[in-house]
């Protein structure tokens, strides 16, 4: 087994002890480490991992915060010094409870309760397509995406994001699987790591187009497909 | 009501005479509980060392945190900034110091305003420069055992 995971823990000492602890098991890949909620979210805005560290009372807002916010679900171990908090572990389902400090021998149990990753990839690929939408299977549940709710996917390596007004979505799969799977009437693939909602689109400049304030490049082998796209006049 | 103990200055009465030779084996100060640290460390002593260096390197900004929020009077904030320090002492063996940040929360969850904690405060502070002044001995003493053990 070899999962990636990151570390949110506000005291440095605990998150030391902790990477250590991930490297000596050989069974993890400390991705980083955050000693508050906001800068943690905003990786994992970007980026994928298999577990999460999670302190629970940090400076601004809690572990329990980050859980609500971010648009998937990866595994989660809790490690805070108040046992009050095993009820909403619990809730939140997270697959283990650290009082800290603990062992390396308690943490190595605490890692074989994580299910093979396999499993989770399985669960997460995409299910189906029809002519105005797409479902997903995201946190173990079909969920229907309506191809004029989405602004853009963006591929995250091994999984991609689709990026909503809403809210955001990642599911294992890629850019290069969902270019044959999505409405070609409503989507095109500007760049190796985009497909956007071509209705979307609020200004385009010479290697970028912007959604939502968002800027994406294009590509010079989409370029031309992209503008003959486009209603110009 | 148990009375706060006062440290006015470097506890020196905790380190007993003769501890600063130094043993083949080390032998920690006895305030920090030995079995805790072999169970975390086991005996690497250079692993322990570390710990207590980084401890050590974030002492001042934690313990400045519990201070400024006793100064401002924001019993939310002292709750949070003991929180946040008390498992240093678990990671250094310091087990009754652990076990006071842990009352001393308790105390500001029932408290109704700062003023109800301020005894308890004076206390919980002493016990915080105590156990840093501890560690920072125990970390001199180890730095130098580790870096000539036989």
């Amino acid at each position: 087994m070899s999962l990636t995971c990151i570390i949110v823990e506000d005291l440095q000492v605990a998150a030391d002890y902790l990477s250590r602890c991930c490297e000596k098991s050989g069974q993890l890949s400390v991705k980083g480490h955050f000693a508050a909620v906001p800068e943690a979210l905003e990786f994992l805005n970007n980026n994928v991992v298999d577990l999460i560290f999670l302190d629970v009372e940090m400076p601004g807002a809690t572990g329990f915060d980050l859980l609500d916010q971010i648009a998937y679900s990866p595994k989660v171990i809790l490690t805070t010094s108040k046992p009050e908090y095993a009820f909403d572990a619990f809730e939140y389902n997270v697959t283990d409870f650290l009082k800290k400090p603990f062992t390396y021998q308690r943490f190595l149990d605490a890692l074989k309760k994580i299910p093979p990753a396999t499993a989770e990839v399985a669960d997460n690929t995409i299910t189906e397509t029809g002519v105005d939408h797409i479902f997903i299977k995201s946190d173990g549940k079909l969920i229907r995406l309506n191809n004029e709710d989405i602004l853009y996917i963006e591929s995250m390596g091994d999984y991609v994001k689709f990026v909503t007004g809403e809210k955001k979505y990642i599911t294992h799969n890629t850019i290069k699987n969902l270019e044959e799977k999505v409405s070609k009437q409503s989507f095109i693939k500007v760049h190796r790591s985009y497909i956007i909602n071509i209705d979307k689109i609020s200004n385009i400049r010479e290697n970028g187009l912007f959604i939502s304030g968002k800027e994406i490049p294009i590509s010079k082998a989409h370029k031309q497909e992209v503008l003959k796209r486009l209603n110009i006049i | 009501m148990k009375m706060p103990l006062v440290y006015n200055e470097k506890p020196e009465h905790l380190f007993p005479m003769g501890s600063e030779t130094l043993p083949k084996q080390f032998i920690f100060n006895e305030k920090m509980d030995k079995e805790t640290l072999y169970s975390l460390y086991t005996d690497d002593f250079g692993y322990i060392e570390e710990i207590f260096a980084t401890t050590l390197q974030h002492f001042e900004a934690d313990f400045s945190a519990v201070q400024l929020a006793y100064e401002n009077g924001n019993l939310d904030d002292l709750k949070r900034a003991v929180h946040k320090i008390k498992p240093t002492f678990g990671y250094t063996g310091l087990l009754e110091a652990q076990s006071l940040c842990k009352n001393f929360e308790d105390q500001c969850v029932n408290a109704a305003s700062i003023a109800d904690v301020s005894n308890e405060y004076v206390h919980i502070k002493n016990v915080l420069l105590e156990a840093r002044d501890i560690i920072d001995h125990e970390y001199t003493r180890l730095k130098a055992f580790n870096a000539n053990p036989l």
